[in-house]
């Protein structure tokens, strides 16, 4: 069980500061959501968090202790990492990707013995991709790839996950089963998850908690019915009157209504943020 | 890729350079000078070593040697006065090295000649397909020296004296240089074949080389009574590995020496390289070193390296008669 | 368990098999190169000479000493050189192909050949006093010169901490044309030390020895165990940077240690032997092809392939056209490369 948070942080890349008094915190058995328009950091965060790139300032903590002085194997046992569009290699088949999760946990000598390979077979059921197993990933579609990233995550076994849009090339019925698999996990385990998602939907039915991502700061942090709001979605998304409430369970939900976009408007002034 | 081309060019320039080193070149029969030798008039023309027909109209005064060995005997024939441009590697006789450099192994300024304004440019083999061709577009005459046999070598002088008007000279000197020869070859001739020790001519070590049947060293040694181990192979300067060297157990080791001295000299190799332990040479001490300015210029010191070559071979004959 | 397991196993079932075949192959063939030469020995002398140097046996020698020093100071070892800079030249190029992600990288790449032709045509120019410096001025100026050039364009490449790979490739091309044309002039103001230089520079092991094996072994055994040791997170680096690094690899630190690795390699099988093309970007490549990319096994087996190869090669160019030799570089090209292309075409998969 461990907890990331987040004091002070300053990110950015070069002298280009991208994100400023970044301040919040994920306990564990908590899942919590960062969204935010397109380009406002959201990767960068998770970058931070991972430590594949410093901070300007700030402290990021991993269970209390400095993430930059974490050793990285270490780290890569505590915290998984579900990237966004990764480079995978072509010549690798589907199940050495996920066997590959298993890294943190071997020594340098160590090679994958049973164990590792019965991990990453579970893994690889659980997120029901165990049919590409011996398919080069060359040959598999992105969203089969991405349940692949899952699955790897997953046999990585780490207390903590991070989750660049996990969903963004799944059809429905999948991004459910994941998002059901991810929460679950969380749950039962106790893991700390942070996921960045785009659709504000997922965000809402699945994230006890939101963390939204604006003009270079939180613009809100708190519940989903505290953060998805119709002046919070038209203040950063600029699309107005969305929000309405889930029939079934109360939960904020974002209907499209075209033509309301402030860009879409033939006349009148652009509203100033 | 760029390694690749890197390679290409490296190769190809060796070849370019290793074929000038080693003189390696399609054989051209060497002629006859069509005229008398004792013409000593003006203008000449007559077909040189290269097959290549050369004319002079007037005496030359100012003549240009691209080669050490066709400045020695530029000098052998008392021709140094006119003697004006000669290559970096021309050191014999030590005056040579005075004079002014125009060139260096197979390379050679056509600036400089050309300021020079020569009336007659010696040149060999080396410089037969690009320079002879470019000075010759220049309006300068040039006679290539290209022997391929001692013969061949005393035709040469003749040649150049009879371009120098120093005919005379030259056929005097050519007449003295074959009693030395026949001194050599008369007591050499009457060997059986098992009096005749098998000699290993070490060119360079590193790689192995040495001389085939086509060049004037093994003409050498055979005339100093030797049989040439290398004498099946086919090149002019084939590469041998060690172990037909071996195999072919030489009596006689005789390094070229003047390539580098001390150390690295195929001399040296020789003498040290454990793996020739076994050989008869090395067991008897009959590993000798000789100036290779003696035995691969085609000028008038051939006849030296012949008679110290036969001196090593031969001893029981020649060392007396020095 | 499942499916998935039995499906790696034939794998690693087919690769192991692989290395075992290999290596019985590499002892065939080496024995085949010592027996086989410009002078023609019988199989049955050479099988006696060498039983006999075996420990605990005892025979008396039918043979004359001249056929002995054939076999066991020239031949063997030269076969044995020749197995080792095959074997380090394909390790060392499946190495920085995995490192650069690149499949056009070979152990040259960033400069190496050049570093050392650059510090052997130094030794050949120096006065020949200096030659009989411990082993040989040349092999020791060759080595330094490698590694001096990597270490230069190492620290030409390193922004901050890290050390971008296409910025490492960039400068070691471009400091390896630099060096390259430094060797080039120097090649021609050499007058008449070239022949020995171009020799030097088209490599060849025509005068290998023990003497040469017993430096450069040590260098070997150490790289290649290095490079062995780190083949998986070789497997991660082939994920981008920044997914090894979420998986637990010190980026930074394995390229530090895998580049020396494989450079010391490279520069230990150059300086004694020249340069030698082809095989450290080729047999990866093949290995890749037929036994996949998995660094665990790529490893052994390019260390394999590439020692039986330059073996081969190396007979070739000694017996093809005997007794001249022909340079190994020309045989490792004109064989390498139509295998290769035939490899390519019956196995038209995926291979990097």
């Amino acid at each position: 069980m461990i907890k990331i948070e987040m004091q002070d942080v300053c990110l950015g890349y070069g002298r280009k500061v991208v994100l400023k008094d970044l301040t919040f915190q994920v306990s564990p058995g908590e899942m919590v959501g960062l969204i935010g328009p397109n380009g406002c950091g959201k990767s960068t965060i998770i970058r931070a968090l991972s430590h594949t790139i410093s901070s300007y300032s700030g402290k990021i903590l991993l269970d209390g202790q400095d993430v930059t002085k974490i050793p990285r194997r270490q780290l890569a046992q505590l915290l998984g990492v579900v990237p966004q569009m990764p480079l995978l290699p072509s010549a690798f088949t589907a199940f050495e990707i996920v066997l590959m999760g298993r890294n943190p946990h071997l020594g340098l000598f160590q090679y994958e013995g049973p164990k590792e390979l019965a991990i990453a077979c579970q893994a690889m059921e659980k997120t029901g991709t165990q049919s590409l197993a011996g398919r080069r990933v060359s040959e598999l579609s992105g969203g089969e790839i991405q349940g692949l990233l899952i699955a790897r995550v997953l046999a990585q076994e780490t207390k903590a996950i991070l989750l660049d849009e996990p969903t963004a090339n799944l059809d429905i019925g999948r991004q459910i089963e994941i998002l059901d698999l991810i929460k679950n996990l969380c749950r039962e385990n106790n893991l700390t998850v942070l996921a960045a998602l785009h659709d504000l939907n997922l965000a809402s039915q699945y994230c006890d908690r939101l963390v939204l991502i604006s003009n270079g700061r939180i613009q809100a942090e708190g519940t989903p019915r505290e953060v998805i709001t119709a002046r919070n979605i038209a203040d950063v998304y600029g699309a107005e009157s969305c929000v309405y409430t889930h029939p079934v369970n109360g939960l904020p939900c974002v209907l499209l209504n075209t033509g309301n976009n402030k860009m879409a408007r033939p006349e009148g002034v652009i509203k100033e943020l | 890729m760029k390694r690749k081309r890197y390679k290409l060019g490296i190769s190809y320039l060796a070849s370019v350079i290793l074929m000038s080193l080693l003189g390696a070149c399609t054989p051209t029969p060497a002629e006859e000078p069509a005229l008398p030798v004792e013409s000593a008039t003006f203008p000449i023309e007559t077909t040189d070593q290269a097959d290549r027909v050369v004319r002079v109209e007037k005496m030359p005064e100012k003549i240009i040697s691209l080669a050490p060995s066709n400045t020695e005997i530029l000098y052998a024939l008392g021709l140094e006065d006119r003697l004006v441009g000669v290559t970096e590697y021309c050191n014999y006789p030590e005056a040579a090295k005075e004079k002014p450099q125009i060139g260096g192994f197979s390379t050679v300024d056509i600036e400089k000649v050309v300021e020079i304004e020569p009336d007659l440019i010696l040149a060999t083999n080396i410089h037969k397909d690009e320079i002879v061709p470019q000075l010759e577009r220049l309006g300068l005459t040039v006679l290539t020296i290209d022997p391929k046999t001692v013969d061949e070598v005393l035709e040469a002088i003749n040649l150049i004296g009879q371009f120098t008007g120093k005919a005379e000279e030259a056929s005097q000197l050519t007449a003295e240089m074959e009693k030395q020869i026949k001194a050599v070859t008369d007591k050499t001739a009457a060997l059986t074949e098992a009096q005749k020790p098998r000699v290993f001519y070490i060119l360079w070590h590193d790689p192995l080389m040495t001389v085939g049947s086509e060049t004037r060293i093994h003409e050498l040694i055979e005339k100093a009574g030797g049989i040439n181990i290398a004498q099946g192979l086919p090149d002019e300067y084939p590469r041998i590995s060690l172990e037909a060297v071996i195999m072919a157990n030489p009596q006689v080791i005789i390094a070229g020496s003047g390539h580098g001295t001390g150390q690295d000299a195929p001399f040296h190799f020789a003498l040290t390289e454990p793996r020739l332990a076994e050989v008869e040479a090395r067991q008897n001490g009959l590993i000798y070193e000789i100036d290779s300015d003696l035995t691969s210029r085609p000028g008038l010191r051939i006849v030296d390296g012949l008679e110290k070559l036969a001196e090593f071979i031969h001893p029981e004959l020649f060392k007396e008669s020095q | 368990m499942n499916i998935a397991p039995p499906i790696h196993f034939l794998h690693w079932r087919s690769r192991i098999y692989g290395i075992l075949g290999l290596f019985i192959l590499l002892i065939v063939v080496a024995l085949l190169a010592v027996a086989v030469g410009s002078v023609n020995i019988p199989f049955s002398t050479t099988s006696s000479i060498l039983i006999c140097k075996l420990p605990l046996v005892k025979m008396t020698p039918t043979w004359t000493s001249a056929l002995e020093t054939i076999i066991l100071e020239i031949r063997l070892p030269r076969v044995i050189m020749a197995g080792l800079v095959g074997a380090a030249l394909a390790t060392a190029g499946a190495t920085y192909q995995g490192l650069f992600r690149n499949p056009l990288a070979d152990p040259y790449l960033i400069g190496v050949a050049q570093g050392a032709a650059l510090g052997a045509v130094i030794g050949f120019l120096l006065p020949s006093s200096w030659h009989s410096v411990g082993f040989g001025i040349i092999p020791l100026l060759a080595f330094c010169g490698a590694l001096a050039s990597t270490a230069i364009v190492y620290s030409l490449a390193r922004v901050g901490k890290t050390l971008p790979v296409t910025i490492l490739i960039l400068a070691g091309v471009a400091l390896g044309a630099l060096l390259g044309s430094i060797v080039s002039y120097l090649i021609i103001s050499s007058g008449e030390r070239i022949h020995s230089i171009m020799f030097w520079l088209m490599g060849s092991f025509s005068l290998s020895q023990w003497s040469e094996v017993t430096v450069i072994l040590p260098y070997m055994f150490l790289g290649m165990f290095i490079i062995l040791l780190y083949a998986r997170p070789l497997n991660l680096m082939q994920l981008d940077e920044e997914q090894a690094q979420q998986l637990g690899i010190n980026v930074e630190r394995l390229k530090l240690v895998l580049l020396s690795a494989a450079t010391l390699i490279t520069a230990a099988a150059v300086s004694f032997v020249g340069i030698i093309g082809f095989v450290g970007i080729i047999i990866p490549h093949a290995v890749r092809l037929i036994w996949g990319a998995d660094h665990r096994f790529l490893l052994p087996l390019s260390i394999l392939t590439g020692a039986v190869f330059l073996i081969l090669a190396d007979l070739i160019a000694r017996t093809a056209l005997a007794p001249t030799e022909i340079p190994v570089g020309v045989i490792t090209a004109l064989c390498g490369a139509p295998f290769f292309l035939y490899l390519l075409r019956r196995k038209r998969k995926v291979i990097f």
